[in-house]
């Protein structure tokens, strides 16, 4: 951990966003746990952003409280929160130098010369920026900016670090790199991550915990694991990962494409077994997609492991599709 | 690359315009410089004589303070209120706004004329005819807008998302707008100010109703030379009027090119 971090935990209690007569955000209750790596995962529109802003205090409370340790936050000054904030596009500012960014939380704040000077410093070697200091953002690359806007919101140990899809702009490949720094870098400091994005592999990586969002509303919380394996209802189970919807009985199913096995007709094992067809192959390198269309059923979607999977299977091919028990995953709602 | 007729052809129409509105304030120059005592063209021999009497007579140079004077402070308040009012309907940023927007910029679509006579009757009863507070009052208003306008303008390309990270990292509202937005607009603050100055330097309609003999500014001085008698120190008057003019403006030129150049890097 580096010096004077501290961590703080945040509690939601209904809380309400109305723009006129439109709902952004309804009574959302959520506790976050001091020093977690929270992300808020949704599309947009899904009320993300809105939760984000309430708590950075951009945006007033319709209704319901926010709690930092307990003690009420709704009302306060966003810049007497003390919370830290990296922006969509970073919202660097221009005029001033790498060191001159970061220092301005300090700046102020009014502390002494030589603490701002032995802080930016700490949190220069932390992002690996050291020799950038003197350089203006716009003559840094998007990665390089990103990681500015961290420093900056860091310098002054806040307790809660809230990131607004920081990882938007930059190229695939970028935002993996970005990803993997990310997580080292919560593990260094310990200060709780509130993190909202719509990528949802960002969100599997990175998280202790994700809180799927839709219409306003927390859909399921949980840890990356728990949600991908136990998605509660279709919106978790077809916004988190990929899924094949089955009813049977009455009740619906989520079904992922890789625990779905598939074998030319006739050789099909275990409980659950269905024919079809292939309408359409996908080659992925590692993985093969299948488009297999079942009578009386949705068409079903396999991936099948491309190395272990033995040969491929060409559309037009008459298939058995069978999984286990514990693979169909029972939904609460649809 | 050869250039099409219609090409070089528009070429010469856009010189012959440019030529057809500077020439007018041009004509002045040649008058200024001829030796004869009554306004003419010069005919073969110059001299600077009109010059040497525009600067040696105390009344032209007290004119010539007093226009500075009065120009300098209207700018001044002019960039102060236009850009507090840019800002904040920036931030409101409503139909509202829009509405009063429009409202603020009625100076520059009501002919001077009409100001000249609201202001006339506003100011009487003050008792601010003819005193440098009623003409500084009135060129500030004419002015605003201006500095509306162009800070309006620079706001434009502002990030609002620079204000909420100033706000975020512990800036006070007054702390984010000192460090953070003034330092972005700076280019458009800068040229309303230039605007509001030559908006003042050279207004004579709302001057020749708010001024009688205590107040008598540089423009004021040349209608009456002008009607008056045909000296041609006003002449001379003009080109000093004209150069200072574009003094403000290569600063402004200037200054546009180098907020320019310090966005592409």
């Amino acid at each position: 951990m580096i010096d004077g971090a501290v961590s703080g935990g945040l509690r939601l209690k209904a809380l309400t966003k109305r723009f006129g007569s439109f709902t952004a955000a309804e009574s959302v209750n959520l506790d976050i746990r001091r020093g977690e790596f929270l992300t808020l995962l949704g599309p947009s529109g899904s009320g993300k952003t809105t939760l984000l802003m309430m708590i950075a205090g951009f945006l007033d409370i319709t209704e319901g409280d926010i709690l930092l340790d307990g003690m009420s936050i709704a009302g306060m000054p966003p810049e007497k929160r003390n919370f830290g904030m990296v922006f969509q596009g970073y919202a660097l500012f221009p005029h001033m130098s790498v060191r001159q960014n970061i220092a301005y939380p300090l700046d102020v704040r009014k502390r002494p010369k030589a603490e701002i000077e032995a802080r930016v410093d700490e949190m220069l070697d932390l992002v690996q920026l050291q020799d950038f200091g003197h350089r203006l953002p716009g003559q840094l690359s998007g990665g390089q900016q990103q990681r500015v806007a961290l420093a900056r919101a860091l310098c002054f140990a806040p307790p809660v670090l809230l990131l607004d899809e920081p990882l938007g702009a930059l190229d695939k490949k970028l935002r993996v790199e970005v990803q993997d720094q990310l997580k080292d870098i919560h593990r260094r400091v310990g200060t709780t991550f509130i993190y909202v994005t719509h990528d949802q592999e960002e969100a599997l990586s990175m998280s202790d915990r994700i809180v799927i969002m839709q219409k306003g509303r927390i859909e399921q919380v949980g840890t990356p694991e728990e949600l991908y394996q136990k998605p509660r209802t279709r919106f978790a189970a077809s916004f988190l990962g990929k899924s094949n919807f089955l009813t049977k009985d009455g009740a619906l199913y989520a079904l992922r494409p890789e625990k779905i096995d598939i074998a030319p007709k006739g050789a099909g094992q275990g409980p659950n077994r269905v024919s079809g067809t292939v309408r359409a192959m996908t080659y992925f390198g590692s993985v093969l997609k299948y488009d297999v269309t079942v009578p009386g059923m949705d068409e079903i979607e396999v991936d099948a492991d491309a190395w272990r999977g033995g040969a491929p299977l060409a559309a037009g091919a008459e298939v058995d599709l069978s999984w286990s028990d514990a693979a169909a995953v029972r939904l609460e709602r649809d | 690359m050869r250039r099409s007729f219609s090409e070089t052809l528009n070429r010469y129409w856009a010189w012959l315009l440019l030529l057809f509105l500077v020439a007018p304030a041009l004509i002045a120059i040649p008058v200024s410089l001829t030796p004869k005592r009554f306004l003419s063209m010069p005919k073969g021999e110059l001299s600077l004589r009109h010059f040497e009497k525009l600067f040696g007579s105390e009344e032209w140079m007290s004119s010539f303070w007093q226009s500075a004077v009065i120009g300098l402070t209207s700018a001044a308040l002019a960039t102060a209120l236009g850009t507090l009012c840019a800002i904040g309907l920036w931030r409101v940023s409503s139909k509202w706004g829009e509405a009063v927007r429009a409202f603020l910029l009625l100076p520059l679509v009501v002919p001077p004329i009409i100001s000249a006579m609201a202001f006339y009757r506003f100011m009487v009863p003050l008792g601010l005819i003819d005193t440098y507070a009623g003409l500084i009052l009135a060129h500030t208003v004419l002015a605003a807008p201006l500095v509306l306008i162009t800070v309006s303008a620079s706001l434009a390309g502002f990030d609002p998302r620079l204000e909420q990270a100033s706000r975020n990292l512990g800036a006070s509202n007054w702390t984010t707008m000192r460090r953070v937005i003034l330092p972005s607009i700076r280019p458009g603050v800068l040229a309303g100010a230039i605007f509001a100055f030559i908006a003042s330097w050279d207004e004579i309609v709302v001057t020749l109703f708010l001024s009688k003999f205590n107040v008598y500014t540089l423009p004021r001085r040349m209608w009456n030379g002008i009607r008056e008698n045909t000296d041609p120190t006003v002449a001379a008057a003009a080109v000093v009027l004209i150069a200072i003019t574009i003094i403000f403006f290569i600063i402004q030129a200037l200054n546009a090119r180098r907020s320019r150049n310090s966005g592409e890097t």
